[in-house]
């Protein structure tokens, strides 16, 4: 099975994994690293690389990160463009959806599969009421 | 017309601060300046992956900046510095650039620094280099944002670390 770890700005990646359980029961091989205003930018990377090395499973890792170009992006991309292989893949914009999706189908899904899930499960959790048929207003 | 702004940020490009300085400057290049992280690919990559579209971006060491700045293609140019560290900054005016201000926008915790204000933490090395900024008649200010004030910071540097100030 694959690894997941979120890397977020302040308490997000410990909240949603918070949300995510309670809605879709406790995750094994899934860590959350945070980045804190007080806490050093340089200590990120290795933090994140614990993370991934705890959820490791030899399948790969995929990391979520909140926002692109932000410092959880940035320590996470350095960390996949150096990982061997494609052991590593790194995608942005978390949300609650994608989290929900992913950890409820992903037990025979191998990397490249988990990440074609989130891609696709991202932007379909984001709906308007007026457009679900039944509920327009 | 060469460098326009100088930012010290150890955060170097992150968040939306960069496009906001771009927009109110309109900016040719953006250079990022630190030796060790010119020699970094990886960081290179990253750096030119997340800066802002429209801009050209270079990744340098110091003298490679301060080349740049004087070369005749540099001088046609609208240049935002963004160099790392207070050392860094101190590193482009003792080779040559001619700058009457440098804008310490953000320098995040890193081991052995203490804090100054919320966006700003200072190792000793780094007050000691803002120091020499300050005594060489160069105004230090402390702005996230273009709209951000434009006040001379170096006393809050002196209230908040007096030691290492004096």
């Amino acid at each position: 099975m694959i690894g997941l770890v979120l890397v977020c700005h302040g308490k997000m990646a410990e909240g949603l994994i918070d949300a995510m359980q309670l809605i879709a029961g406790e995750q094994k091989a899934v860590r959350g690293v945070g980045l804190y205003e007080t806490e050093g930018v340089e200590d990120l990377m290795s933090k994140i690389q614990t993370a991934v090395d705890e959820v490791s499973g030899g399948e790969g890792v995929l990391i979520m990160v909140d926002l692109f170009g932000a410092s959880p992006f940035n320590a996470s991309a350095r960390l996949a463009l150096s990982s061997p292989g494609k052991s590593v893949e790194v995608v942005t914009g978390l949300n609650l959806p994608m989290l929900v999706e992913l950890v409820t189908q992903w037990e025979s899904m191998n990397l490249t599969e988990a990440v074609e899930l989130v891609l696709k499960a991202g932007p379909e959790g984001i709906r308007r009421l007026s457009d679900i048929k039944g509920l327009e207003h | 017309m060469a460098v326009v702004h100088v930012r010290m940020d150890n955060r170097l490009i992150h968040g939306q601060i960069l496009v906001s300085w771009n927009s109110a400057l309109r900016l040719n290049r953006i250079i990022v300046c630190n030796d060790l992280v010119a020699k970094d690919q990886l960081q290179v990559a990253v750096l030119k992956a997340v800066a802002p579209a429209g801009v050209k971006v270079s990744i340098l060491g110091i003298k490679e900046t301060v080349d740049y700045c004087l070369s005749p293609e540099g001088e046609a140019e609208k240049i935002f510095i963004l160099a790392k560290f207070p050392e860094d900054g101190l590193g482009l005016v003792e080779n040559g650039l001619k700058l009457p201000v440098l804008n310490l926008g953000n320098q995040a915790y890193i081991r052995d620094s203490k804090k100054v204000s919320n966006t700003v933490f200072l190792t000793e090395k780094g007050v000691k280099a803002l120091k020499k900024i300050h005594e060489a008649g160069i105004k230090i200010t402390c702005r996230m944002l273009p709209d951000s004030p434009e006040d001379e910071f170096w006393p809050s540097i002196e209230k908040a670390l007096p030691e290492w100030a004096k």
